[in-house]
């Protein structure tokens, strides 16, 4: 403003050669910034001439030019941008903040924000500070970058995703995962190729998340797609590929045939079928992978579209395990009315194949266990059974098992945004997510199905449909006024989602070869012995919601918003709820008495509170409903029927579980943002946790009811650090490190309806043979506690000595279950990340560590083969060592010898790449190449094959939500990759 | 003007959203489900109400560590011992078989839960009934309350024998926490509940197999006297006999020609059965008897379609007791050398020592201890087997008949009784049938003491000391396998006294002829007092 004497000095002289001009042509146009805020005062000019304008309060300038001409835009802070016009009369000018002052912008819920004036623990991720190299999905892009959140990859399985978590546990029968969105529509982390994804961001605590109501208590996670921007319309292709090997993590190191020979000598009762085989190598594969993807940006500066295909091609260690991978996407926007009227439109398709054969948990389990004297087949070719207790040749089952997965999913979304005034954004969004989901599975006539259970072949078809559809309204108004900084948000939200699912499990079929592709020809229908089912059930979700966002000078901020949601899932009498936060922070660095202090640039304190909540998992659970069951029929009147009975006990006063939390927090950038970072405190409590609740039988019908009946509390304190480190021309080197902790604690189950109180429960189970539970919850402690007997010796006929409830100890024959006593917790304390990346000249380099501290892991491989009693099955090389001096000649069982620290520090990821000067091959703008690779090397006491690789929250159909912390002994290994690839931008 | 606009704009949008009624309607639509307001049931639907009272009994008795492993292992005649294959279990088993179980046993709270689902869903459909929520003429309803009553007081005998001091519910409608009621208030409910239903309930056999029809209510009643002095401290022996003497005069059941007809897979046809809880390998599964105790070759021998587990056995102190020519012995276990279906080829030979229970490290080798083969495994079994379990068979009237005149001084007239049962199981030497009144005045020749590894007995307390012990012997030839050995050993005294296989008396054996009360159930309503000694 205080240039405007000049330029109204300007303005004259423009008049004054007006006159001049031949055929002058009056351009009307409008300045805005990244995130669509309209620019006053941008100096606007035609190059060579002398006029100029520059643009009022609402962004808009008039100017006149002869056609052809340049025109200029800048102003303080902003790239200056040039356009050529061409008899043009309207113009929409986007103009990016410069390097030097470049603010970050985060993505929020409903809009974007400036970093500097966000009030709440938001962290975001950009595409350049993602893990590079071979990526699984989303969430891995970001591991170990953002503190509070926990990303572990649980499994090597191609077909798996990773594990997240944010800020401890939160829901027992709820979520505990984040709500994703992908430019505002739910979806999950795969749902995307990694390669497509822009930034990602994270809002962590209540005050951000309540925005998003009932689905926001895991945290969530903002995805934002790669897209051209009108304001810089680039018209280029890109073409990305890497390729990778895999090698397993680390091998159990299992008995060989010489051991076995050699123990035979010795006079151990195991068997010499006199062949020699390392079964673990031969269920192994040495996996090739590669993943391509080329993206297309092109269009002008009203319409713009981008483009991506990817297609991936991975392969499991498994035997016969694989992923095969395409998304499509693309992306349109249009500009019209000056810039009033901006139109989005976008498709996301996905399609997922995978064509396995029977390698998992089952064939991995009997190849550490099958005896390595026995041959792989039978001198006439077929394969080499046994008739031992659950002993299954895994070669067998790996070549004699089709399992096939078709996974189709179309996203079409669609948005107006229609700007009447400059300030004031009106915008309709809406989606539609298609998905479907196609197995199909068989059994060959060589597989111990028949071979040894006679079931002639077995086949299962499995169909799943979803439907979700998302229509979204929002008001948006940003205004600048003197100091003063407004931003209004409201909106309106409507979700529905309708699932089906059919399946047929058939057996008995004349032949095989057909797999299951003619399900009608097996007998075991017919016969009443296989099964049909299907399904369908649906739910909706509405919502209604406010914020507003003020911030003065720069230095005071504040944000309220609240969200009045109402869920289908929930009981007749509380389907609405009400999730309010708010926000206030305070930048001391703007303050006139911090100016002198020249070293702080940044120094924002945070505080703000917010309710989110949980919905429920599934629908109808209030409902008072009925079934035909046949498996609760009897034999009435001479013949079977099916019984008719309830569904459940009814429960209509069912409502949300709602999380209230506090979190503090500071942003610091000092020596001109040399160093920055974030500290932050919260402390959560969930009220009204849904638990699947013991009631009394008498009077219920079910032992359990879905109940609110509990509290739970978290709170924690994270940390991330930024250090540019060393910032030359040549040499850069930026590092940063994110730490946090969890302390949880379930402070009660209980429910005033029925007055009772639940005082613990177990969870997670060892399974056969052991059959014991694993983990117990205890009101007023963690979750995640182990509840095993401890072993403190093994006497002098190799049995265990356990300790019992008295401190005595004494021979495990004499321990009973009240002896059993908490023994660790499989929930790290402490979780580090430390990412570094460095540029030489032409030269980049990036390492990440990765840690996790104060935590056990129950190490099942140890549990079940590290004792030698069961001679029909094969144990590792150490099940033979001594244990407390003495070999052990125990039965299998559950105690804490086997439950061992986990602490652990990865180098995660490290990576290599050089990039070739600008045009050094004639259109090729940009080329880079690199080597990279993942999961490097552990530094840890854990015996087992990777104490990051434990199990969390649900995998397949097995929860592992309160058993934290089981290094299952059925898990695919984890791996290490190796990967080269290339980027190209022509 | 501006304000006004974004105001407008912003109460608009709002108000669109709210206008679309639709969009704020969160009723449930409901597909793969029937909604209560949606079934308009008729006398039709009799049937489909009824099933699920029946039901739980299939999962209690023969499911998994049901109220068979409950009252077998926890009794002198069944042993889950360790194996190579595991079945230490957390000591679970070891623990039913030392009475060293606790408030948190599965074994127990299973029954429990069963029966209670079973009285519940029985109180839900007779409130059904008498609110007209299932409309039936007047007699249909009337006789359909009386058995439904019988079903009930069949639960509530399964309660009163475990674990005694239970809760009395009979209104669905009452969903406040009961009360605990005393064994003898138990006991009197159920004596009550069967005799003000016994005139109504239907006499006829065929169609009412499998569900509560007279018969099946009297030898209830039978069983109840039977037991009347171990759940009230006086006993119903006359009661017994008058009981026992209305069925047989009603001449709606009789013995099987052959003892194993009575276990058959098509065992719906016997004579004998009064009561049954019917299986079946397809509508009504959750019989795996055989799975759990046979060895996985075994599946070689029957050509099964699924692996069995190789748990648990007979204990060789009671197989010593049979006499080698009684039929039972080989009816009732699997034993010796078995050979594959199709080659003929041996696969495994069951041999009738077993080294231990386990827990002190001691593993029982996989072909240790002989099977249980009362339930005949068809060929090409599945793991749910076809045979329906007997609960009440007419048998078992006459030795409840024999037993209280036994006891009542007329040995001569119980010993007619129980050689009229024997018959069938010594066809080939009828003269070892017969036994005498004096005979069973005896003790019994079960070899009562510590058992080692290598077999011998230790103690050798006998049970030369057991008052009608011979008798005892009688119902364990008779009724070996069948879920109730722990009922009889209580009412011999054996129960709390004895010692055998891996089991000594506990410490406080008085109480464990009582289960605890769950302990799930003691936290969730407070008025459950725990049973003494727990």
């Amino acid at each position: 403003m205080k240039k405007l004497p000049i330029y109204y000095f300007m303005l004259c002289m423009l008049c004054c050669y007006e006159g001049m001009a031949q055929q002058s042509i009056t351009l009307r146009g409008k300045v805005l910034d990244e995130t669509g805020i309209p620019l006053a005062g941008v100096s606007i000019a035609i190059k060579d001439t002398q006029s100029i304008t520059s643009t009022n309060e609402s962004g808009d300038f008039t100017i006149q030019y002869a056609s052809p001409a340049v025109l200029e835009a800048t102003a303080l802070g902003f790239v200056s941008q040039t356009f050529n016009l061409t008899d043009q009369t309207t113009l929409t000018i986007r103009l990016m903040p410069s390097e030097e002052t470049l603010e970050e912008v985060v993505v929020v819920g409903y809009g974007t924000q400036r970093k500097g004036e966000v009030t709440s623990a938001i962290a975001r991720v950009n595409a350049e500070d993602f893990t590079k190299g071979t990526v699984r999905d989303a969430a891995q892009l970001i591991q170990g970058k953002v503190a509070g959140l926990r990303i572990t990859t649980p499994n090597g399985d191609p077909n798996a995703t990773t594990q997240i978590n944010l800020r401890g546990l939160n829901s027992i029968n709820g979520s505990q995962n984040p709500l994703v969105l992908i430019d505002g529509i739910p979806g999950n982390i795969a749902t995307v190729a990694p390669e497509d994804i822009e930034s990602v961001d994270v809002l962590k605590d209540g005050s951000a998340a309540a925005i998003y109501g009932t689905r926001a208590t895991g945290g969530v996670v903002l995805i934002t797609t790669r897209k051209n921007r009108s304001a810089e319309p680039r018209t280029s292709i890109e073409y990305n590929n890497y390729a990778n090997v895999q090698t397993i993590f680390r091998k159990p190191e299992m008995m060989d045939a010489n051991d076995y020979r050699r123990l035979i000598a010795e006079g151990y009762a195991y068997g010499d079928s006199s062949g020699n085989t390392n079964w673990i190598d031969e269920v192994l594969q040495n996996p090739i992978s590669h993943n391509h993807n080329l993206t297309f940006f092109g269009g002008s500066s009203r319409t713009n579209f981008t483009g991506s295909l990817n297609y991936r091609n991975w392969e499991g260690i498994f035997l016969k395990s694989g992923q095969e991978r395409l998304n499509f996407r693309a992306d349109l926007n249009h500009d019209m009315f000056d810039g009033k009227l901006r139109t989005n439109l976008q498709v996301i398709n996905q399609s997922l194949t995978s064509k396995q054969g029977g390698a998992g948990g089952w064939a991995w389990r009997q190849a550490m266990i099958r005896n390595p004297t026995e041959p792989i087949k039978n001198p006439d070719g077929t394969w080499k059974e046994g008739n031992a207790y659950m002993y299954d040749n895994p070669l067998g089952i790996i070549h004699e098992t089709i399992d096939d997965r078709i996974f189709r999913e179309t996203r079409f979304s669609g948005s107006l945004d229609y700007r009447p005034i400059g300030d004031l954004s009106l915008k309709m969004l809406l989606s539609r997510v298609l998905s479907n989901n196609l197995t199909g599975d068989a059994t060959s006539f060589q597989h111990v199905n028949t071979t040894k259970n006679s079931l002639n072949g077995t086949a299962n078809r499995a169909t799943a449909s979803n439907e979700e559809n998302l229509l979204e309204l929002t008001a948006n108004y940003n205004k600048n006024f003197g100091d003063h900084h407004l931003t209004l948000l409201g909106g309106y939200s409507w979700q529905h989602n309708v699932g089906e699912s059919f399946s047929v499990y058939n057996f008995n079929f004349p032949n095989d070869d057909y797999t299951y592709n003619r399900l009608q020809t097996g007998m075991g229908l017919r016969e009443g012995l296989a099964t049909m089912e299907s399904d369908k059930n649906k739910w909706q979700l509405a919502g209604f919601f406010g914020r507003v966002n003020y911030v003065w000078k720069n230095r005071y901020m504040a944000m309220a918003s609240v969200r009045r949601e109402g869920s289908s899932t929930f009981g007749e009498n509380y389907q609405w709820g009400t999730f309010p936060a708010f926000s206030v922070g305070w930048n001391l660095a703007n303050e006139e008495f911090m100016q002198p202090v020249e070293f702080v640039s940044n120094f924002k304190l945070r505080a703000g509170f917010g309710v989110t909540g949980t919905i429920a998992s599934s629908s109808y659970q209030s409902q008072t409903s009925y079934n035909f069951d046949i498996t609760q029929g009897a034999f009435i009147n001479g013949e079977w029927v099916p019984g008719f009975v309830p569904a459940r006990n009814f429960n209509p006063d069912l409502r949300w579980e709602k999380k209230e939390e506090w979190n503090v927090g500071l942003d610091f950038g000092f020596f001109n943002d040399r160093l920055t970072g974030a500290l932050d405190y919260y402390t959560r409590t969930v009220k009204d946790l849904l638990y699947s609740f013991g009631v009394p039988t008498p009077p219920y019908l079910y032992s359990s009811m879905m109940l609110n009946a509990g509290t739970m509390k978290n709170s924690g304190f994270e940390a991330l650090v930024n250090v540019k480190a060393v910032d030359t021309e040549t040499i850069k080197w930026n590092t940063n490190v994110t730490f946090s902790t969890n302390k949880n604690e379930l402070v009660n189950l209980s429910n005033d309806q029925f007055n009772v109180t639940q005082e613990f429960f177990d969870w997670g189970h060892t399974g056969e043979p052991i059959q014991v539970s694993t983990h117990r919850v205890r009101v007023g402690g963690p979750i995640g506690q182990f509840f095993v007997l401890k072993s403190v010796g093994v006497d002098d006929n190799g049995k265990w000595l356990v300790e019992n409830k008295d401190g005595e100890t004494i021979p495990i024959g004499d321990a009973t279950p009240e002896d059993r006593q908490y023994y660790g917790n499989g929930i790290p304390k402490y979780n580090l990340g430390w990412n570094n990346s460095i540029n030489i000249q032409r030269f980049d380099f990036a390492v990440n560590f990765r840690g996790a501290f104060g935590h056990q892991v129950l190490n099942m491989q140890r549990l079940y083969y590290e004792n030698p009693v069961n001679k029909a099955y094969n144990v590792l090389k150490t099940a033979y060592d001594p244990v407390y001096g003495k070999q052990l000649d125990n039965d299998l069982v559950y105690v804490s010898h086997y439950i061992e620290d986990a602490d652990y520090l990865k180098i995660d990821n490290v990576t290599l790449g050089y990039t070739f000067r600008p045009n050094m091959i004639k259109g090729v703008s940009n080329l880079r190449v690199y080597v990279s690779g993942l999961n490097l090397y552990t530094f840890t006491g854990y015996k087992g094959i990777d104490p990051e690789a434990v199990n969390m929250g649900t995998i397949g159909n097995q929860n592992f939500t309160f058993s934290p912390g089981i290094d299952h002994r059925d898990k695919y290994p984890n791996t290490r990759t190796y990967t080269v690839g290339l980027n190209l931008v022509f | 003007m501006k304000t006004k606009i974004i105001a407008f704009t912003l109460a608009s949008t709002i108000a669109f959203g709210a206008g679309i009624s639709s969009c704020t309607n969160l009723d449930e639509e409901v597909y793969s489900e029937i909604l209560e307001k949606n079934f308009n049931p008729t006398e039709r639907d009799l049937p489909f109400i009824l099933a699920p009272v029946y039901a739980p009994f299939r999962t209690l008795m023969f499911g998994w560590q049901g109220y068979f492993d409950l009252q077998e292992e926890s009794a002198d005649i069944i042993i889950t011992p360790v194996r190579p294959n595991g079945w230490d279990d957390g000591g679970t088993f070891r623990r039913m078989h030392q009475h060293n179980w606790t408030s948190e046993q599965w074994q127990p709270t299973n029954t429990w839960n069963q029966a209670y689902s079973a009285i519940s869903r029985a109180n839900r459909v007779i409130m059904q009934i008498e609110d007209g929520a299932l409309p039936l003429p007047e007699e249909v309803g009337r006789n359909a309350i009386a058995e439904l009553r019988a079903a009930r007081a069949l639960a509530y005998y399964l309660l009163l024998d475990n674990h005694g001091n239970v809760p009395i519910v009979t209104d669905y409608r009452d969903a406040s926490l009961p009360e605990q009621s005393t064994r003898q208030e138990v006991y009197d409910f159920i004596v009550m509940e069967l005799t003000e239903a016994l005139p109504l309930l239907s006499e006829d056999v065929g169609p009412m197999y499998g569900r509560m029809n007279r018969w099946a209510a009297k030898a209830l009643l039978t069983k109840i006297y039977l037991n009347a002095a171990v759940y009230t401290g006086s006993p119903q022996w006359e009661k017994v006999i008058q009981e026992a003497n209305d069925i047989i005069d009603s001449d709606a059941y009789s013995l099987d020609m052959n003892y194993s007809d009575v276990f058959t897979y098509t065992n719906e046809n016997s004579g004998e059965i009064m009561f049954a809880v019917p299986y079946d390998e397809i509508y009504g599964t959750g019989s795996q008897i055989h799975m759990k105790t046979l060895d996985p070759l075994s599946r070689l021998v029957y050509s099964m379609s699924a692996g069995p587990w190789g748990g648990n056995c007979a204990v060789p102190q009671f197989i010593d007791t049979y006499d080698p020519d009684d039929m039972r012995l080989y009816d009732t276990w699997i034993q010796g050398p078995q050979y594959h279906a199709t080659t003929g080829n041996e696969v495994i030979n069951y041999v009738k020592p077993v080294p231990g229970i386990g827990g002190d490290g001691t593993v029982a080798p996989s072909n240790a201890g002989y099977r249980i083969g009362k339930y005949e495994i068809k060929r090409g079994a599945t793991n749910n087997l076809d045979n329906d379990y007997p609960m009440f068979r007419y048998a078992d009237v006459l030795m409840m008949k024999a037993e209280a005149l036994l006891r009542t001084g007329n040995a001569i007239a119980a010993a007619t009784l129980v050689t009229e049962v024997r018959q069938r199981a010594f066809k080939d030497n009828p003269a070892k049938a017969t036994v005498t009144g004096p005979q069973l005045l005896l003790g019994s020749s079960y070899n009562y003491g510590w058992q080692n590894k290598d077999g011998s007995v230790d103690g050798m307390n006998g049970g030369a000391d057991i008052q009608y012990g011979r008798f005892l012997d009688e119902l364990g030839w008779e009724f070996a396998a069948e879920a109730r050995r722990r009922q009889d050993l209580i009412r011999f005294g054996v129960f709390q006294t004895k010692t055998w296989f891996n089991h000594r008396p506990h410490a406080q054996a008085q109480t464990r002829t009582l289960f605890p009360i769950p302990f799930a159930e003691l936290t969730k309503n407070p008025n459950l007092t725990q049973n003494a000694g727990y």
